[in-house]
């Protein structure tokens, strides 16, 4: 009956933190808008540039696609079968967030050049 | 009392039916199942688990209006008609009520639900502190009805991977147990991607609980002990 695997401890505080940091970034991405509101788009691009913006907004995603993992790797666990299709579902969300992530990462560079 | 009551007899029935029974309440019949066993009288082809008749050996878990519970300790006054009964959801079913435990056993007996401490004992038995007893209130009272179990989406997907909650809750109990030695492996054996952590906090399990247990909330003791243990 027993049968070990992976932990999922790690994916359990994976999702649990990702969504900390998510919340914490948009409360304070928000706060920051009504503050100080960018008032172009040049400003606004100005402010995405910047080294501590880019690295908040590089964290947040990455939070975002381990928090998306986590969940689509729950459904799949939960609901698909016969369970040997569960590994190329698995491989296939994977290299699809493998994907967007790399978007994410050519968005964030062209930002900043 | 209007009943309509689930039937299946795997020698004679090709597909599951409800039976509707209506029965004259007598005085005597405070809890459904006092009415269950009186329509037995009038069809004994009923079959139905029950021992103790007063919630101590979780013999008569079925589902009642949607709901798991005792039968013996479902009190009639206030109950919908017609009361509809079936077997604990999620089992498969040997005959009308009766259902088969195996699997639900299997995942009890998993978590190795006995003290293990290899230590000579100091005395003639091994004490505990009042403080570190009162940490088992709440955990050692389940009776292993499966009313909890049952009612639990993530065991119905699951039912060969996840514990599910009455497995977890004695999990629990061992692992807070002062005079248990084993609580590193019992961590190490529910830290998969199914034992422990199929549970969705649906929290059916503490709803339905006949006993008032809670074990949505010993899962939740179990991750955090995951959590705080050195590594």
């Amino acid at each position: 009956m027993v049968k070990r695997g992976p932990s999922g401890w790690l994916a359990w505080i994976v999702q649990r933190a990702s969504a900390l940091y998510m919340l914490a970034f948009l409360v304070a991405g928000l706060l920051w808008f009504l503050v100080d509101p960018p008032g172009s788009h040049p400003a606004w691009r100005a402010r995405m540039a910047g080294a501590g913006t880019g690295i908040a907004t590089a964290a947040f995603f990455a939070a975002l696609l381990a928090h998306a993992w986590v969940g689509l790797r729950d459904v799949v666990l939960d609901y698909v079968r016969p369970r040997s299709l569960c590994g190329p579902v698995l491989a296939g969300l994977g290299l699809g967030l493998v994907a967007v992530a790399a978007w994410v990462l050519r968005i964030l560079v062209t930002v900043r050049t | 009392m209007r009943l309509s009551i689930f039937r299946f007899d795997p020698d004679r029935d090709e597909r599951p039916y409800m039976q509707d029974f209506e029965i004259e309440l007598a005085p005597t019949d405070r809890m459904l199942l006092d009415v269950i066993l009186r329509i037995r009288t009038l069809d004994d082809s009923l079959a139905v688990r029950k021992s103790c008749r007063e919630g101590v050996c979780g013999s008569d878990a079925m589902n009642i209006n949607g709901r798991n519970g005792l039968a013996c300790v479902t009190p009639v006054a206030g109950l919908a008609e017609p009361v509809v009964l079936r077997p604990l959801p999620g089992f498969p079913v040997i005959r009308d009520l009766v259902v088969d435990m195996t699997r639900f056993f299997a995942q009890y007996d998993s978590i190795k639900p006995y003290l293990q401490n290899d230590e000579p004992p100091t005395g003639k038995e091994r004490l505990q502190s009042p403080r570190d007893r009162a940490r088992l209130d709440g955990l050692y009272e389940c009776i292993l009805c499966a009313c909890c179990t049952s009612q639990c989406p993530s065991y119905w997907w699951n039912p060969e991977k996840f514990v599910g909650p009455a497995g977890l809750l004695q999990a629990c109990r061992f692992i807070v147990d002062s005079r248990d030695r084993a609580t590193a492996q019992r961590l190490d054996d529910l830290d998969d991607a199914y034992r422990l952590f199929r549970c969705r906090t649906i929290m059916n399990c503490t709803e339905v609980c006949p006993k008032g247990l809670a074990p949505s909330r010993a899962i939740e003791a179990i991750r955090s002990a995951m959590t705080r243990r050195p590594r």
